[in-house]
């Protein structure tokens, strides 16, 4: 379900030989010894027996001078400084959301000074990156009718010239004549019969996905005792990443490399050697830094085919990028949601059946499920969960910080605080009695730390009663995401004289840390400190392949192979060393700053000794992540979060004074990096219950917040306090004893804040965001009522 | 810029349109004060009139850091343009190249100045302290010390503009209180969420 950037190297099965290991693994404070069986040269788990010197701690980002300098270097960096005779791309979009294009000419863009190449792209209908080579043309329309562009900021033309300012005014001496056709922009309008049809060539606007069954829904329903029945919407997020997507392409003969912004150099790679119709070998795709994705930065896309295209047309090296406007029209965004829901539960609060229908936009694209959360958050004998993508004239959505699982978060964990107060039960009553109990998960303890954090027996004393106008609440949710690390990983270690040893793989850093828990984990196996440990990363041209940057897959997918290189490149070097020492290599140990054989302790070299034996030859060692060992991959990672919020009744604004954010991803290889994860994720849900969202003008089909003044997320004046708590079950499913996190910390933020405000004002808002007017509209509702 | 996304026949005026049109009118624009200081406009009598600049490259003398630079760029040119795409200088970071983000933050005679919003050729003269400017050699100003020590990143992207914004507050008032701090950054955006470790860095410095 993720673009994993796996597909050209992916190792054919082979037949290993397995061994059974043992692992004291769970919580420190209730472990459990599993007998697990994985492959012959798997490593024993890090587990709770294990010492670790570095895993585990607050060790600070090893690009940490480099970013707080300057000096850190992003793919917008990349200036005439670095590529001399660089050219600046910019892209010509459909002011409309749905126009036939009836006349290009680009006649006097092509004779401005300075302009370089001028593509149109004017055959067929939509622009797929994936076609470039195809629907490119120098001339003006070469369809009998002209091409039809179904969103507002499809691209339509790009340039390159020598600065962005002469590229800018190229795009403007463009001239295009489109013929307006109608549009529909709303979700909830494009499931109507009648409706402009987005994509040529189907009925209606509808993509049913197969619904997800369980048990037998009318029977659960005939065995409740209380049943509620919600609807709830949520609006469509921009992802808004601080670095707009970009990328500076360069060709060398037939060889291409690109800079980029990239949450998958490996993906990016393959979707351009096969859009350019050149070996993956050609194809280098280097990402050094990046201002962050979120999800949005996914393989090639428009902008990296039409930045090598557009330097191949020119014979230079090119550089486009988005500008903030066309990031918000074309780079993505999270779809929106209408869902309809329903649950059914004894009197004692038993679940007995879920019933979910909801549908979204995507835009031109598709993929706007929200139920796959609810189907694995509580325990539930009989459900059926419905999702159907429903296209209007909008930019398509991408996967956006846990795909889905906030949307759906946001209906079931309301429903269940409905469902909790038709029982009258304490909310969080309810969900210990229907949560998954899965071996080595530790929900009962995350729920008991948030409770006691937030202090939730206050709810008691909160609530609309209050005489003041500004009202209180406590709300929580839950947070779960499936756990999708795995193969395919392969890392190098190399170990040199001077004793430093570098770490490579083909992964990049997306600001989650990845190069720092790289070199974490090496300096951890190796028994060196971090800073004599050097990464290269984010190069397709290491050969070395890793996941792209999503789903929460990256970290644990990729430690158990660099744990695994570290490993054999210390192997290699006990072999060169074994002679001095006399020692067989696989008897040595390097402890306490030697190097020796335990029988014969005398006989030792310290590190820097044994290392300035490999003179000019330093050693290296190849590691690779083995499959998870089951059926401890099934489980998901796992929290919860509780909201404390002030409701303004006159005005109003509510203000979201804390959040306990309880979270576990098996082992936490770094505590702080830990909390920067949950702080992002925390802020975003935060923004999403009160703040975030794209504004379309309906007659006109357009954006109308695409910028960074309009559309608001949280500033520090809107910051909440933030108390992350970290719960640690360690895992035996990897041989580093953990899980992921990316995705988790946002996915019940939302939710968390939408109770606590319920519970505040006595009274629910069914749609995000709680913005200030429908919290009035809601209280004037209840007054009339 | 945004006018290419506007639908041909919606007038706009475009961030970078407004400052080229300012500049070519010398300090016709006064609001602006663009071109001509406002000082010799007080004094002539009468006025002179203003020499419009450009279209064409002019000559803009910069100091960046305690160094000069001399380049030759159209009038039009804002300093963010200048320092990143002109002088290599990309430490100064573009998020929305709008004035609505700070990214572009450096210190223009010790004032946090969003660069996108500023012309090149309206700053000579003036000493402008970007990113690359901060540390003396090898060792990191306390500030980006902090930032490193608290985690006060993930993608840092945001991270040259949050320092120098917490700079200035910081030099005026080294022992900035909570809420300085906070309205120190009020302005700068961060989508990885590292406000909360930012302001545990500005407080700390603030703090000595
Ligand atoms: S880039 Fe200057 S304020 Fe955003
Ligand atoms: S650290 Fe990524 S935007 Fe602030």
């Amino acid at each position: 379900m993720y673009p994993t950037g796996r597909t050209s190297q992916d190792a054919p099965e082979k037949e290993v030989k397995k061994k059974r290991i043992k692992a004291k693994v769970g919580l420190a404070e209730r472990p459990q010894v599993v007998e697990i069986e994985v492959p012959e040269q798997e490593l024993p788990v890090w587990d709770l027996d294990s010492k670790l010197a570095v895993v585990g701690k607050r060790v600070p980002r090893i690009e940490g001078a480099e970013k707080v300098t300057g000096q850190a270097k992003y793919a917008l960096d990349y200036v005439s400084k670095d590529l001399p005779g660089l050219l600046y791309g910019k892209t010509l979009r459909s002011p409309y959301p749905h126009a036939r294009v009836e006349k290009i000419d680009a006649s006097k863009a092509r004779e401005l000074p300075g302009v370089k190449a001028v593509l149109l792209f004017d055959k067929g209908e939509g622009f797929d990156p994936g076609k470039i080579l195809d629907v490119m043309t120098e001339d003006a329309v070469s369809q009998p009718k002209g091409r039809v562009v179904i969103f507002e900021g499809e691209e339509v033309a790009a340039v390159a010239a020598e600065s962005e300012s002469i590229a800018e005014e190229a795009i403007r001496q463009i001239e295009v004549k489109y013929r307006r056709l109608p549009h529909v922009v709303d979700h909830e309008e494009a499931v109507k019969p009648g409706a402009p049809i987005v994509h040529r060539g189907m009925k209606d606007n509808l993509r049913r996905v197969d619904p997800q069954v369980r048990g037998d829904i009318d029977q659960g329903f005939k065995q409740a005792e209380v049943t509620i029945e919600r609807t709830l919407r949520v609006p469509v997020l921009l992802h808004n990443s601080p670095e707009c997507h970009v990328a500076v392409a360069k060709w060398e003969g037939p060889k291409l490399t690109v800079w980029a912004s990239t949450q998958g150099v490996n993906g990016f790679r393959d979707e351009l050697s096969k859009t350019f119709r050149i070996p993956p070998s050609d194809v280098r795709v280097i990402t050094d830094h990046m201002g962050g994705g979120f999800g949005s930065k996914f393989g090639m896309q428009a902008y990296g085919a039409i930045a090598a295209a557009l330097a191949k047309k020119a014979g230079a090296p090119v550089k486009l990028g988005y500008d903030r406007h066309e990031e918000n029209l074309a780079a993505g965004n999270r779809p929106n949601a209408t869902m309809w829901i329903k649950l059914g539960a004894k009197k004692d609060g038993t679940l007995t059946a879920l019933h979910c229908r909801s549908f979204g936009t995507a835009g031109v694209g598709w993929d706007a499920t929200v139920t796959p959360m609810m189907g694995i958050v509580y325990k539930c004998p009989n459900l059926r969960l419905e999702d159907t993508d429903v296209c209007t004239h909008a930019g398509q959505g991408m996967p956006f910080r846990a795909p889905g699982f906030p949307q759906g978060s946001f209906a079931i964990e309301s429903a269940m605080d409905e469902l909790a107060a038709e029982l009258k039960m304490d909310p969080l009553a309810l969900r210990r009695k229907n949560f998954v109990d899965q071996p080595l998960q530790a929900l009962d303890k995350i729920y008991d730390l948030g409770a006691e954090k937030i202090g939730w027996s206050r709810r008691a004393e909160m609530g609309p009663e209050t005489s003041s106008a500004v009202k209180r609440g406590i709300g929580m949710g839950t947070a779960v995401w499936p756990n999708y690390c795995g193969p395919p990983a392969h890392c190098r270690v190399t170990i040199n004289s001077d004793g430093s040893a570098e770490a490579a793989m083909a992964v990049q850093d997306i600001g989650t840390g990845t190069r720092t828990l790289m070199a974490m984990v090496t300096a951890e196996e190796l028994g060196l400190p971090v800073e004599a440990v050097k990464v290269t990363m984010g190069d397709t041209g290491l050969e070395l392949i890793a996941p792209d940057s999503g789903g929460s897959v990256t970290a644990l997918s990729i430690t158990p192979a660099v744990r695994a290189a570290a490993a054999a490149a210390k192997a290699e070097l006990f072999k060169r060393v074994a002679p001095a020492l006399k020692a067989k290599p696989e008897d040595l140990v390097f402890e306490n700053g030697k190097i020796f054989a335990p029988a014969n302790p005398r006989k030792s070299l310290t590190w820097q000794q044994a290392t300035a034996r490999l003179g000019a030859t330093p050693v290296s060692g190849r590691g690779e992540r083995l499959p998870n060992v089951e059926p401890y991959a099934g489980i998901p990672l796992w929290g919860a979060q509780f909201a404390e919020v002030e409701v303004d009744t006159e005005t109003g604004l509510v203000r979201v004074l804390r959040i306990v954010a309880v979270h576990e991803a098996g082992r936490a290889l770094n505590p702080a990096m830990f909390e920067s994860q949950v702080n992002g994720g925390v802020m975003m849900g935060v923004g999403y219950a009160l703040l975030e969202r794209r504004t379309m003008d309906q007659m006109e089909g357009r954006v109308v917040n695409p910028n960074l003044e309009d559309y608001k997320i949280l500033s520090s004046f809107e910051l909440p306090e933030i108390e992350t708590v970290i719960v640690e079950p360690i895992t035996p499913m990897n041989n580093i004893g953990g899980k992921g996190l990316g995705e988790p910390p946002t996915v019940p933020t939302a939710a968390a804040v939408a109770n606590a405000v319920a519970q505040a004002l006595g009274v629910r808002i069914y749609e995000l965001p709680l913005s200030p007017d429908r919290v009035l509209e809601t209280l004037e509702a209840r007054k009339e009522a | 810029m945004s006018k290419t996304k506007k639908p041909k026949d919606t007038p706009s005026v475009s961030r970078r349109n407004f400052l080229k049109a300012a500049s070519m009118a010398g300090g016709a624009i006064s609001a602006a004060g663009l071109i001509v200081a406002p000082r010799d406009r007080a004094k002539a009598a009468p006025r002179p009139i203003p020499t419009p600049l450009g279209p064409g490259p002019v000559e803009v003398t910069l100091d960046i850091n305690g160094q000069k630079h001399v380049l030759r760029v159209e009038p039009n040119v804002t300093l963010l343009e200048a320092l990143r795409e002109h002088l290599g200088m990309t430490g100064t970071k573009r998020i929305c190249d709008h004035g609505e983000c700070s990214a572009c933050t450096v210190l223009i005679d010790g004032r946090a100045t969003c660069s996108c919003m500023t012309l090149a050729l309206d700053v000579q003269g003036k000493k402008i302290t970007t990113i690359e400017g901060l540390a003396q050699g090898k060792t990191l100003d306390p500030l980006q010390k902090a930032f490193i020590d608290h985690d006060a990143f993930q993608c840092g992207f945001c991270t040259p503009g949050m320092i120098l914004s917490l700079k200035a507050t910081l030099n005026k008032h080294p022992h900035a209180t909570p809420e300085q701090i906070k309205a120190a950054v009020a302005g700068n955006y961060c989508r990885c969420g590292a406000l909360p470790n930012i302001l545990k860095a500005g407080n700390a410095v603030a703090k000595g």
